[in-house]
């Protein structure tokens, strides 16, 4: 048993964080964030030895988004509604320079417009952007195909731009 | 002709992701050349993806939680967790699983871990219903031989049923409650002789399992060994 569990720390060490960067940008509030974090991980325990996927830093955050949706259902009993992003033909940016903006951006203005975007947005963008995960990985941990994944991540980005720089057809 | 004389768009987002192979990435390099609208969007995608990574929290609670959950599976002392809480319910049913003893027949943990399943999920009734008769028609559209479900009573109020998987077969289970407890008990034609109801204690759930004129039943709760007794005498009571 202390050899499972010290396997399993060496295992699950080097994404733990990012476990936590995912549960934080799914559910509301950081206590439930690190509860989402320890459940996952007690769920992953009982498996990791049966484990023998390619990456199981998408094994392990695949079970922190399930368990974050098992609490959201709980919490909410209604659809997570705010988890579907609006469908939207991406804009035609225009000319202004909205890379010298975002450089003039900071932390706590990225976090405030992540926290507007929706879930599937917000999550896809953590993962890409932050945890750097491929898109493979992404789609092992979104359950979808990864041609979604380039469309969703493609969204997500053009709405996030707009959300910190604003919509450049509203300018002049 | 190349594939982006019209703008790449996904593609483009695929290129900054390095996910492109050699060939789509000298195309889109190509049109890239051409085509000032789309090196701006990628100028402003790459500053997104500084901002972003400039962002990054750091989150060293992460540590914490493993050292948390590695520790608790260390120790083998029974835990005892608060009733109530997300966190408490997988936490416990994982201590369920490690504290019955080896040597004991895998099916014990298999009806413990459903049990610990159907609460974790929140699923833990298919068709919820306090008609016997309505379960017993629902059970029969998923089940060769469902077996007849008993009317609630004597404190024990049913609340539905699921059909679980459970040593190899489909299984009919139906759900009662107990004052704040819910009691899963499954049931299927068995062969085996009659035995009598003996609750036993597993970690945090109680299991029972008893066979009664060629039913076989198992039981298990966090509700106590009395409670189990009693909804056991219930449900042979009621066969008719």
């Amino acid at each position: 048993m202390d050899d499972d569990s010290r396997e399993f720390e060496r295992f699950a060490r080097p994404h733990a964080a990012a476990a936590l960067r995912l549960a934080r940008t799914l559910v509301r509030n950081e206590a439930d964030a690190q509860d989402v974090v320890q459940d996952s991980f007690l769920r992953a325990f009982r498996h990791f030895r049966g484990f023998s996927g390619e990456s199981p830093r998408a094994w392990l955050l695949s079970i922190v988004r399930n368990v974050s949706f098992t609490l959201w259902r709980k919490r909410e009993r209604d659809d997570p509604g705010d988890l579907e992003p609006a469908l939207e033909a991406e804009p035609d940016l225009g000319p202004s320079p909205e890379a010298r903006l975002l450089e003039a951006c900071d932390a706590a203005q990225v976090h405030a417009a992540l926290e507007r975007l929706p879930g599937l947005h917000r999550e896809v963008l953590v993962l890409r952007e932050m945890e750097e995960c491929s898109y493979r990985e992404i789609a092992e941990v979104l359950g979808v195909p990864i041609g979604t994944v380039m469309s969703r991540l493609s969204r997500a980005r053009v709405q996030l731009v707009k959300e910190l720089v604003g919509d450049p057809r509203s300018k002049n | 002709m190349s594939p982006f004389d019209e703008h790449p768009r996904g593609a483009l987002h695929a290129y900054l992701d390095g996910e492109l192979s050699l060939e789509g990435s000298l195309e889109v390099e190509g049109h890239l050349e051409s085509c000032s609208a789309c090196r701006r969007e990628l100028e402003t995608f790459r500053a997104l993806r500084r901002l972003l990574q400039a962002a990054k929290p750091a989150a060293p609670e992460a540590e914490t939680a493993l050292m948390r959950v590695a520790r608790s599976v260390r120790t083998r002392r029974r835990r005892v967790y608060a009733a109530s809480g997300f966190g408490a319910m997988a936490a416990a049913a994982l201590v369920a699983l490690m504290l019955i003893p080896r040597g004991t027949p895998g099916i014990v943990e298999e009806v413990a871990s459903v049990h610990a399943r159907a609460l974790d999920t929140g699923r833990t009734v298919e068709l919820a219903s306090d008609d016997p008769a309505a379960i017993e028609r629902w059970l029969s559209t998923r089940l060769a031989e469902p077996v007849p479900p008993t009317a609630g009573g004597d404190g024990f109020a049913l609340r539905g049923a699921r059909v679980d998987s459970l040593d190899g077969r489909q299984v009919a289970t139906v759900v009662y409650q107990v004052r704040s407890h819910l009691v899963d008990v499954f049931a299927w034609p068995s062969s085996e002789r009659d035995m009598e109801p003996r609750p036993s204690v597993a970690g945090r759930w109680t299991v029972c399992r008893w066979s009664h004129r060629g039913v076989a039943y198992w039981m298990v709760s966090d509700a106590g060994t009395e409670d189990l007794k009693a909804l056991a005498a219930l449900i042979k009571e009621r066969r008719t």
